[in-house]
């Protein structure tokens, strides 16, 4: 690597960052805690009920400010920018489209399919827009991320990619995987220093296997339990009357249930193959040519975490929320990290952004935002 | 390390627009704010007003941004709070205070809900109301005539029925619209072949009504009891029950968005669900309030108000309909309407 400008001793920073051997991955961590995000997030919530959604778009940037300034890398955490009164915009705007296109779906459901048509075509450029945004409002040690991602690769990843894993009753996810991990990956910037991710299909069908053998051992199982009920369905097809009232309850107790179980079989498959997917996505995508990022979650205990997080929200009514979504943000950091070829004092000190991202382009009207 | 005396924060400097840090202290000189190195050299500086210091949320560091675009960065929220409140600024200001964990976060919950329930029991239904309000009778003839265009292109087909049993219903369908509340001339009946729909009946909001033929052969002779059903579809275009829908499920999305951000995807999952089992709920609401509608209009007009629950007797036997009513439904289950029908019946007899 050849650096711009050597740099004195005194500039490679202190603590942590001295650490980084040839051959070890920096992990990531996150410094923010259950507690003191449970005051946030609380407030958050009040503020947005009291101001009727208006202060919605500064709990975003209170949240994002948390989250991305405990998440912590070489002893430094990262940097959320973006300003209230931009995303404010941002979503008065998709406000008034949903508004416009409800009223036109209802009113005239002609003229509403043309505005999906219409809308799909858009979708892409928005994407790339709202990616941008995100990126450019992202900054770590005082340096922008940027993204240069274009409709077209939008279009291929977040349209084709979802529509060819739909229609193919998700046996060309993998593809639509690949296409929107490189599309985000490769078009991703750290000061004006490319990231460039290229995970194999073939490696990530190994991951979507597991998913797939979940999804079909799920279903045999609902079908077995079909099966062995299958005289108390016939007689509630046929003769509904002769059920007498506590086999119609055990019915609808196991219709409910079958319900549960189909949406967890298919939860549990989705979030495995989430993490699977995650780790061979960043564990493929080199910074500069030459550092390499890791991603290393477990696929058992990321779904156990994420599964266990919504039920211990929903049996908490909401308040262990805060504590879940921190749970969540330390498992996932501590499954991520870098390897740095060099020195990282060097590195880092090499690493300056041409001009500012924030540029005369950079309008607030780019506060769209989508979660990915 | 002269200036680190002065020094009330320790942290971080960048360059403007670059990753390399040095070692650096803050420190007040004179009206300017000043980051110096270790040896005391001036890194940046520039007058309070022009520098950006960032609010304080939880523990992350704060950013100082001086006029030059460098950056000073420190995890000593305290002291930046504590100069601040010197400069007569607010310290960490209003929304750190409150956001902190201290037993009052506990009325922040109870506040929360409240806000929350009151907002659903009672802002939700008086927006509905404002809404159709100033909602102009334009919009449900718009509505109502691209629906039916929408459903005469892809579901229903032209009536198959003679004239003459046509002229039975239409005459008592008359007599009954002349007793309602917009009067006769607000109603139109129309005959289609139901196709995938079946026997049915259904109101469109500005008043336009129509009926299956698969509906018609199914009373037989039994045209009282078509007209039955005609009025509980007139009670439906009464009250508005479609544009209502409408407009509730569209409040309830609008607070799902409202909050979603900060509640996860998974719960948010579970919520939207549950606000469609809601919906489900006042959509049954409305099913027994236009069958005591029909009870009401049938009654009035001297005709015979038990022939809507001879429809759904019909619907039990020749259907096998004999659904109950569950969380999971739209319409209360049918042997129900039909017992709450009778009892309405009697109800109003007695009285």
């Amino acid at each position: 690597m050849v650096l711009a400008e050597p740099l004195a001793a005194q500039s490679v920073g202190q603590g942590s960052f001295g650490r980084a051997g040839h051959g070890d991955f920096q992990r990531l961590s996150f410094t923010g805690s259950g507690s003191e995000y449970f005051g946030i997030w609380i407030v958050n919530i009040l503020l947005t009920i009291v101001t009727l959604g208006i202060y919605s778009a500064w709990a975003k940037v209170r949240r994002n400010r948390y989250f991305y300034g405990n998440t912590v890398l070489l002893g430094r955490g990262f940097e959320y920018h973006a300003r209230g009164g931009q995303i404010l915009i941002g979503r008065i705007i998709v406000f008034a489209y949903l508004v416009l296109y409800n009223v036109l779906l209802t009113f005239a459901p002609f003229a509403g399919i043309a505005l999906v048509l219409l809308f799909l075509c858009f979708v892409p450029w928005l994407v790339a827009r709202g990616l941008r945004f995100s990126a450019r409002v992202t900054s770590y040690r005082n340096v922008r991320f940027d993204f240069v991602g274009r409709a077209g690769g939008a279009f291929l990843a977040f349209i084709v990619g979802p529509f060819l894993a739909a229609v193919t009753l998700g046996i060309l996810a993998p593809l639509a995987s690949r296409w929107t991990y490189r599309y985000i990956g490769s078009n991703l910037r750290y000061g004006q220093r490319a990231f460039s991710t290229e995970p194999s299909v073939g490696v990530i069908y190994k991951s979507w296997g597991i998913s797939a053998a979940i999804i079909v051992l799920g279903l045999l199982i609902v079908g077995f339990i079909a099966f062995l009920n299958i005289a108390l369905f016939a007689t509630a097809i046929e003769s509904p009357d002769l059920l007498p009232a506590d086999m119609q309850m055990s019915l609808v107790t196991l219709m409910v249930l079958g319900y549960i179980l189909f949406f967890a079989i298919f939860g549990v498959a989705a979030l495995v193959y989430r993490a699977g997917v995650r780790n061979v996505a960043w564990s493929a995508t080199t910074f500069d040519g030459k550092h390499r990022l890791l991603s290393d979650l477990s696929r058992l205990r990321y779904t156990w975490i994420a599964i266990s997080n919504v039920v211990v929200t929903l049996l908490t009514l909401g308040l262990m929320r805060p504590w879940a979504a921190v749970r969540m943000a330390r498992y996932v950091n501590e499954h991520t990290g870098v390897r740095f070829e060099g020195n990282v004092g060097e590195i880092f000190s090499a690493i300056a952004q041409e001009g500012s991202a924030v540029g005369a382009e950079f309008m607030d009207i780019e506060g769209f935002d989508f979660g990915f | 390390m002269a200036s680190d005396n002065s020094a009330f924060a320790h942290g971080e400097w960048h360059p403007p627009g670059s990753s390399r840090s040095v070692t650096s202290g803050l420190a007040e000189a004179g009206e300017r704010l000043v980051a110096s190195d270790e040896t005391g050299a001036e890194l940046a500086g520039g007058s309070l007003s022009a520098i950006e210091i960032s609010a304080r949320v939880g523990r992350i560091p704060r950013r100082v941004t001086f006029p030059d675009g460098s950056l000073f960065e420190t995890d000593d929220n305290d002291a930046i709070d504590r100069f601040l409140s010197r400069k007569g600024r607010s310290g960490a200001g209003l929304v750190h205070w409150l956001e902190r964990f201290h037993p009052r976060l506990i009325a922040f919950v109870a506040a929360t809900i409240l806000l929350g329930a009151l907002i659903y029991r009672y802002a939700l239904p008086a927006l509905v109301e404002v809404a159709i309000a100033v909602t102009p009778p334009i919009v449900p003839q718009i509505m109502s005539a691209s629906t039916l265009e929408t459903m005469d292109r892809t579901l229903l087909g032209e009536t198959k029925l003679d004239e003459a049993r046509r002229g039975r219903i239409v005459d008592g369908f008359r007599r009954i619209a002349a007793l309602s509340a917009a009067g006769e001339a607000a109603y139109t009946l129309n005959f289609r072949e139901g196709g995938p729909m079946g026997p049915n009946a259904f109101a469109l909001p500005d008043g336009t009504l129509i009926v299956t033929d698969e509906l018609v052969e199914l009373a037989g002779n039994d045209t009282e009891m078509i007209v039955g059903v005609l009025a509980h579809e007139i009670g439906h275009v009464e009250h508005k029950h479609s544009l209502r829908q409408i407009y509730r499920a569209a409040g309830v999305a609008a607070l799902i968005m409202l909050i979603a951000g900060d509640i996860g995807s998974g719960a948010e999952d579970v919520l939207v669900e549950g606000g469609g089992l809601l919906a489900l709920s006042y959509s049954r609401a409305a099913e027994a309030e236009a069958d005591r509608h029909s009870v009401e209009l049938m009654m009035k007009a001297g005709r015979d108000p038990t022939a809507i629950a001879r429809f759904f007797e019909l619907l039990e036997t020749k259907l096998d309909d004999h659904s109950d009513t569950s969380i999971f439904s739209t319409h209360p289950g049918t042997p129900e309407r039909r017992k709450a029908i009778l009892e309405l019946i009697a109800e109003l007899r007695k009285g």
